[in-house]
This record gives structure tokens, C-alpha cells and sequence, in this order.
């Protein structure tokens, strides 16, 4: 029976064999071991293969928030146009995950190389377009965190205005008294994110040193709180550009599978209304192409800037909506 | 010994023990004593058959199925199968429960449910291992070879009935395990408990939602999303990727997938994906039970009673009895024979009650108290949500109803890292992404992670981190607690 089973399959394979989308293992079926001689190509361990919703863009020379990176004690970010050196002997232990479907980035994560010094830095973003929380700007976000903290943390220090590196901020302090752990918090927005960086860590004046390290750090001049929406070198970033009013010409994208998950999708829109760049923070790649196939169909009216057309950076959420939460901005946001 | 020779040698060692005694924050290890887990909710009672349909399902969650001519549960299991019977995956610390100490599928061929002619036990199933289910996250190439862009992900039966004296002719041979692992292309998934189950089921999408929101503005680099059924677009949440909506669903499937057994909601023999890309099962592998499909089915005629039917209201009783039941074979027990047992075990899932934690052990109440807090603060109860809820009325039983749902989850994927990804991809689950294990009942796990790779807590703690992994920020708050604040938080863990 076994060899008849065998034979079964052989001829099925020479029947189907063409139509197969993928090779079938009727030859290695139950034999347990690679055939003799055949070099043996194992997977890579710990390595993500298969990837669900995920980034990427349309192209690979624009800047996108994800894509800072660390080299020389230094973290760059050409989208943020931040740069921020490193305290001797802090190091990145792993690297974060990709951006959520909620618009929030890990962008990097620094840890002492010395376990014994209790402190890390955390330097996120969240993406204001599509943050589940409604605020109208940063401190109002912050304020938020606050006024949502949990009851077994202590308040240190209520959402402030501060100073770093001759940009605006506003500073976040709390504390665990059962863990014994202090957060200090430090946010601004650029280009319509919320960019925090979080010190956590037991070791109050290790944390305020690592504060005043901040003061080296380069941002874009327009870095502030209450602003941040994109100097004269970056695209005005404007909240919900792409409504009814300013498309001129609309194709929605064809899902061949509706997985009912968020897309959110930052787009450029260039001096003639093209879309000129499109970042998909979280989508399956059929979903991307299908949007992108769309997008390439659209045309806005030009955003216009002093009387002038200018580039501009919107959001728009494809896919599954949110339930409707107020408003981060409702306009230009400049 | 003296008592001042004693303080003599405590003073000499204590300099070298005590280091050791403060630094060495283990796992408490499983937790003895009673199961605190595997019985019906509160409201299940006999007086609205609520009690007779959850021990009817118990039965059946306990009968070991066979081929054809069972003499006790289902016919119509395999062709292939991983094993016998719900409970013996199910089985610890009772029934409903995840992978017990000693592996029952270690033990198919000498317990003769597999025939050792046809069949042998994979390398990766030991006798006190966890109970696994395999799958290939990739096919195979023409020279075996996996293939990164050929994704497959399906189950890997571990066995097969061929050699059984009830399964004809039927001859298959066992995948093949050595090259998957010489390959690297094998991965493993443990038993989810299901205790608590139906609280989960009966949480509205609205306050899934809620709690994510809440939870948004955190300071741990946390996000997740959630998994969604592909029907009808709503929250989908059991299973180790959140890829089932419901525990009918859960159950139909697992008989399908697990024991092979064809039902109502699977109606056909669940090939290896290898084979259905091959033509599908050959056909003296098909109808083995010779009843045709599906394999379990409603009983139209249970109303009867016939001796069959009784003999399982009887069995019913009898494992019930446990719970107090002192019922007859009454009407609701008749009832309880009619539906699938899909649908049976379905409803038993649903009635379970959630395990009861300690309050006491492991480490005394005021450890675990600390422990608690310190699960808070540090962030860990941003994924594993202590408490969900309140569920919506339920229309089933009271304990059902407006009820917290104390599981330690947010029911969210998350990723988890390139260390835990499995690279299968469920739904809109990616290889890296996890539904947050509810963490109720951790108090009698042995095997933990979605594959049982560990059985030490603090090593599964520890596996959170990696690149990728959203729980990153959250294991460096874990790394500055003193060890003795990391005991505190094993303990509180060992108390669930």
C-alpha cells in the first residue's frame, strides 16, 4: 500500500506539477532526513521572516521617522533632524518594533552597557495624525498622560515648560514608590509628532545628568510643543490635508482580501498636488501596493503657504477606521 | 552541635550564603495543593440545565475517540492526529488545563493509540517535555529545502492511524520531522488553557477597545493591535495569535486540526498542507468511521434516550458528581446529548470557571501584594491588563453577566521579538506577533511560552526581550528591581 501511495502521488505530481503554485514534498513526505547529498540550507535563527502589517514607503531616499539609526555614540534622525550623542558607555542593547497601526515608533532604546547603573533612555514617537488620544498638541497629550497616570504613582513634577537645547519642551516627573523608580519625561513636536524622550531609572541625579546631556542634542529650530509642523527645509505638515475639499481627483484603493486592520499611511504631497511620497506605517504589502496604485490617481489642490505652493505632509487612514475620537487638529496646523 | 558551635559556623558561612540567598531570585516553581481550577461557574446549576450540559461536556471533553467502532467517544479520528482525547492535552492541573508533567503523546504508541509499525514518537516529544503540536513555517523546495517565500505555517500531525486494527487500509506516513528540524523549519505550540474561557468569549469588542485607548500613552514603547475575524471584521481572541472569534470555533477546529475528526464547522479530513497541495488525502484514508461526514454531528434522535445516549448522561453524572451534582438522568441531561460535541465542548469551555488565585502562596500575602504592585509600576500590566470587563449580559448563565474578567491579558497581538518569533503567520497576526497570554492559573503551568520551551518563569520573563520586541523597555524596568523586588513579582506570578 505504501508503494502504491507513493506511486499515487508521483503521478499526481506528473499531472498537477505544472499548476502547483508550490513544490509539493512527496518525495521528502515521512522519509525524515534530507535526501543524500542534497546541501543542507537551514533557516537563520532568531530572524523575523514573516512579516504581518508592517512599514515601508515608496521610495527608499526620503527620510522616515523609523529609519534613525546609531553609530559613533551618536543617534541620528534625518526625519526629525535630530541628533543626540550618547552618554559615554550607554549603548543600544536591541533594537524596537516597527511602527504600530496607532502611529507610535520606538525609535531607539539606550541602556548603560554597566547592569549595575540603574537608568535607560527610551526615545519614542507617536505620529499625531492617528494617536488614539485626542489632544490639540503636545503638552495637551502630556497633560493626558498625566491626568490618566495610575494611582500607584506619585506626581513629581506636573506637565512643564523647560528648556532643552534652546527648544522647548515640557517636562513629565513621576515615581513608583514600590519599585523605587523615577520616569522623567521629555516631549516636543516635530513635524506633527510627539517626540518624548524617557528617562527611567532609581537614581534621581543620574537622571538629571542625563537631562542636561539633552543640551547637546541638534533639533529642528521649530521643535516646540505647541508647534513643530515643519521649518523651511521639510514639507508643512498638515492635519487631515487630504479631506473632501482639497482632492480634486480620487481613486480608492481595491483590497483583494479585507484583513480589517488600521493603514495608516503619512503621504508628501508636492507644489502640483501629486502625491509625491508615501510612508505606510503599518500594512500588509498587498495592501501597500493596492494604496499605492490608488494614491498614484490623486490630486489635491496645492497647499499654499504665504501665496506660495508648498509641500505638505497629511495622514490618511486607510483600512479599518478608529472609533471616532476629537480631533488632534482640525485645519492647517501651522 | 552546641548551640555557640552552631553561631560559630552561621557566622563563618553566612558571608557566602547570605550573597547568594539575596542575589538567587528563582521561580517558585508549579504551586501544589488543590487544582483551584477546572470547575463550572458559580450560576452553572441543575435546575436550568446549565450544570447538566457543562458535565455532558466534560464527558465528551474526556472520551478518547478512535477511528471506527469507539467504544466509549467519537468515531472518525485521523487520519491524522496529534492525539486521542481533548483532556490529554488539556490536563493540567485538571481538565481544561495546558500540557501535563508526564507527556501523554510520548506515550501514543505504548498506550497503543498509534501503532509503532507506522508510527514513531518525534525527537521533540519526551516523556516529561511538553505536549506539542509541530508546524513548518515554510514548504519545502524541490530538494528539501525550506523555501523563505513559500510561507505554510499549517499543523504537522505527529501521527498517523495507519496499523490501527479500525483504520482499513488507510496508509500515510509521519512528516518529516528530522529534515524540518535539521532545517531549522520547525516550530511548536503548547496547549492554551481554557479555563475562564467563556468570560473571555462574552468581553463586547467596545471594551477591548476602551482598554487599549487607556493604555495608549504609556511610557514602555508598547503599542499592539488587535487580530480580527476575517468574516466579519470584529475581534477575534483565542488561540496563542488571537486568530479564533469564538470557542465553537476554537473547538471545531481543534478537533479538525488535532485529532482529525470532521465536524459541523470543518466538515471535511484535514489534510498536512503538503497534501492538499498535493491532490488532498488519498481515498482509502477517507470515511474511515464509515458513517460518512461530518464525523460528529448532531444527535437528531438523542431525545429518545437510547442506551447510548444514556450511557453518556451517565458518564456525565458520574464525572460530575465532583460538583455536587446529584441529579438523575433527567430532561436537561437528555437535553445535553443532542448537540455536537463541538458545540459540548464548546459550552463546557464557556462554563468553566477561571482559576482562583492564592493570596497567600507562594512567599505569604504581603510579597505577593508587592509583587503585584511592582507587575504595575514596572509596566507589565500594560500587556497582561490585570482585569478586563465587565462582560456583556450573557443569556447563558449569571456568571456570565457584567462580570470582570480577571485574566491578565488585553487580548492584544504584540511583537515580541525576532528571540519568540515563529515566523507563522495567523490571520493579521505576523510571525513575530503574539495575542498577551493570560497569565491567570500561571500558578499550576509547567511549561510556558507559546512553545514550551521553558519551565523556569524567570528564563520566560527574560525571553520578552530581543530585537523587535515591544516588551523591551519593560524588561530593562524588570533588570533595575532589586532581586528581591524580582522574587516579590515571581511569587505574585506563582500566585495566580
Amino acid at each position: 500500500m505504501q508503494s502504491a501511495f507513493w506511486g499515487f502521488l508521483a503521478l499526481l505530481g506528473l499531472t498537477l506539477g505544472p499548476l502547483k503554485p508550490i513544490s509539493a514534498q512527496g518525495t521528502s513526505l515521512g522519509k525524515g532526513d534530507l535526501p543524500q547529498n542534497t546541501p543542507v540550507r537551514p533557516l537563520p535563527t532568531g530572524v523575523i521572516l514573516v512579516k504581518g502589517a508592517w512599514a515601508s514607503a515608496s521610495d527608499s531616499a526620503t527620510p522616515l521617522p523609523e529609519g534613525g539609526s546609531l553609530a559613533d555614540h551618536i543617534y541620528s534622525n534625518s526625519y526629525f533632524g535630530l541628533t543626540y550623542t550618547l552618554v559615554p558607555g550607554w549603548t543600544q542593547k536591541n533594537y524596537g518594533p516597527p511602527p504600530s497601526d496607532t502611529g507610535y515608533y520606538v525609535l531607539v532604546q539606550i541602556t548603560p552597557a554597566d547592569p549595575s547603573t540603574r537608568a535607560s533612555l527610551l526615545i519614542t514617537a507617536q505620529d499625531l495624525f492617528f494617536t488614539p488620544t485626542p489632544a490639540a498638541n503636545v503638552f495637551e497629550l502630556i497633560d493626558s498622560s498625566k491626568r490618566n497616570l495610575e494611582a500607584y504613582y506619585q506626581v513629581e513634577r506636573p506637565p512643564t515648560p523647560v528648556g532643552i537645547a534652546h527648544h522647548s519642551f515640557v517636562r513629565f516627573d513621576y515615581f513608583s514608590p514600590v519599585a523605587g523608580l523615577h520616569w522623567y519625561v521629555l516631549a516636543t513636536e516635530i513635524r506633527c509628532h510627539l517626540v518624548q524622550f524617557i528617562f527611567t531609572g532609581g537614581d534621581a541625579k543620574l537622571l538629571e545628568s542625563l537631562i542636561r546631556n539633552m543640551d547637546q542634542m541638534s533639533l529642528p529650530a521649530d521643535a516646540s510643543p505647541v508647534a513643530g509642523t515643519g521649518d523651511g527645509d521639510v514639507p508643512v505638515c498638515v492635519h487631515d490635508y487630504a479631506r473632501a475639499e482639497n482632492v480634486i481627483e480620487r481613486v480608492d484603493p481595491v483590497f483583494a482580501e479585507n484583513r480589517f486592520n488600521p493603514i495608516p499611511v503619512r503621504i508628501i504631497i508636492d507644489t502640483e498636488g501629486k502625491v509625491k511620497h508615501i510612508h505606510f506605517l503599518s500594512a500588509f504589502p498587498d495592501q501597500a501596493k493596492s494604496i499605492t496604485d490608488a494614491l498614484s490617481h490623486w490630486r489635491f489642490k496645492p497647499y499654499l503657504r504665504d501665496g506660495h505652493p508648498t509641500e505638505v505632509e497629511t495622514g490618511i487612514m486607510f483600512g479599518r477606521e478608529r472609533r471616532p475620537t476629537a480631533p488632534f487638529a482640525t485645519g492647517p496646523n501651522e | 552541635m552546641r548551640p555557640a558551635t552552631l553561631v560559630s559556623l552561621l557566622a563563618v558561612l553566612t558571608p557566602f550564603l547570605l550573597p547568594q540567598a539575596l542575589l538567587a531570585q528563582t521561580d517558585p516553581g508549579v504551586q501544589g495543593g488543590p487544582a483551584r481550577a477546572g470547575g463550572p461557574l458559580p450560576s452553572v446549576n441543575p435546575n436550568d440545565g446549565s450544570l447538566q450540559f457543562f458535565q455532558n461536556g466534560l464527558g465528551r471533553f474526556l472520551e478518547i475517540e478512535s477511528v471506527s467502532n469507539s467504544p466509549q467517544g467519537n468515531n472518525g479520528l485521523g487520519p491524522r492526529f496529534n492525539f486521542v482525547q481533548c483532556s490529554g492535552c488539556h490536563a493540567q492541573p485538571t481538565a481544561g488545563g495546558t500540557g501535563a508533567a508526564s507527556n501523554p503523546q510520548f506515550q501514543a504508541i505504548s498506550n497503543g493509540f498509534v501503532m509503532g509499525s507506522t508510527n514513531t514518537i518525534p525527537s521533540f516529544v519526551t516523556a516529561n517535555g511538553p505536549t506539542r503540536e509541530a508546524r513548518f513555517p515554510f514548504f519545502f523546495d524541490a530538494s528539501g529545502n525550506p523555501n523563505p517565500d513559500a510561507p505554510n505555517g499549517g499543523v504537522e500531525d505527529l501521527f498517523t492511524v495507519s496499523g490501527r486494527s479500525d483504520a482499513g487500509t488507510c496508509s500515510l506516513e509521519q512528516p518529516p520531522f528530522a529534515t524540518a528540524q535539521q532545517t531549522n523549519n520547525i516550530i511548536f505550540r503548547i496547549p492554551t488553557p481554557v479555563f475562564g474561557a467563556g468570560l473571555i468569549e462574552n468581553l463586547d469588542d467596545s471594551t477591548l477597545l476602551a482598554n487599549q485607548q487607556a493604555n495608549a500613552q504609556n511610557q514602555f514603547g508598547i503599542s499592539g493591535t488587535f487580530n480580527h475575524n476575517g468574516n466579519d471584521g470584529t475581534i477575534s481572541r483565542f488561540g496563542w495569535k488571537a486568530q479564533n472569534k469564538s470557542l465553537e470555533l476554537f473547538a471545531g477546529e481543534a478537533y479538525n486540526v488535532e485529532m482529525g475528526i470532521s465536524n459541523e464547522i470543518f466538515p471535511q479530513d484535514r489534510p498536512l498542507p503538503e497534501e492538499e497541495m498535493s491532490g488532498g488525502l488519498p481515498q482509502n484514508c477517507l470515511n474511515l468511521s464509515g458513517a460518512g461526514y461530518p464525523e460528529d454531528t448532531t444527535n437528531f434522535s438523542a431525545a429518545t434516550n437510547s442506551s447510548a445516549q444514556v450511557a453518556r448522561a451517565r458518564a456525565g453524572r458520574s464525572l460530575g458528581a465532583r460538583f455536587g451534582g446529584s441529579f438523575s438522568v433527567d430532561q436537561f441531561a437528555a437535553n445535553a446529548t443532542i448537540p455536537s460535541d463541538v458545540v459540548q465542548f464548546a459550552m463546557f469551555m464557556r462554563l468553566l470557571a477561571p482559576p482562583t488565585p492564592s493570596t497567600t502562596t507562594p512567599g505569604g500575602t504581603a510579597s505577593i501584594s508587592n509583587g503585584r504592585a511592582l507587575f504595575q509600576a514596572i509596566g507589565c500590566a500594560t500587556c497582561h491588563t490585570p482585569t478586563l470587563g465587565p462582560t456583556q449580559v450573557s443569556s447563558l448563565t449569571a456568571s456570565l453577566s457584567k462580570a470582570p474578567v480577571n485574566a491578565f491579558s488585553d487580548l492584544e497581538i504584540h511583537h515580541m521579538g525576532a528571540e519568540l518569533a515563529d515566523n507563522v503567520s495567523q490571520g493579521g497576526a505576523g510571525g513575530d506577533e503574539f495575542r498577551t497570554a493570560p497569565l491567570w492559573g500561571l500558578s499550576q503551568r509547567i511549561f510556558l511560552l507559546h512553545d514550551g520551551r521553558t519551565a523556569n518563569l524567570l528564563q520566560a520573563i527574560q525571553a520578552h526581550q530581543s530585537n523587535g520586541s515591544e516588551a523591551n523597555q519593560v524588561e530593562e524596568n524588570f533588570n533595575m528591581l532589586s532581586p528581591a523586588q524580582q522574587q516579590a513579582l515571581l511569587n505574585f506570578l506563582r500566585s495566580l
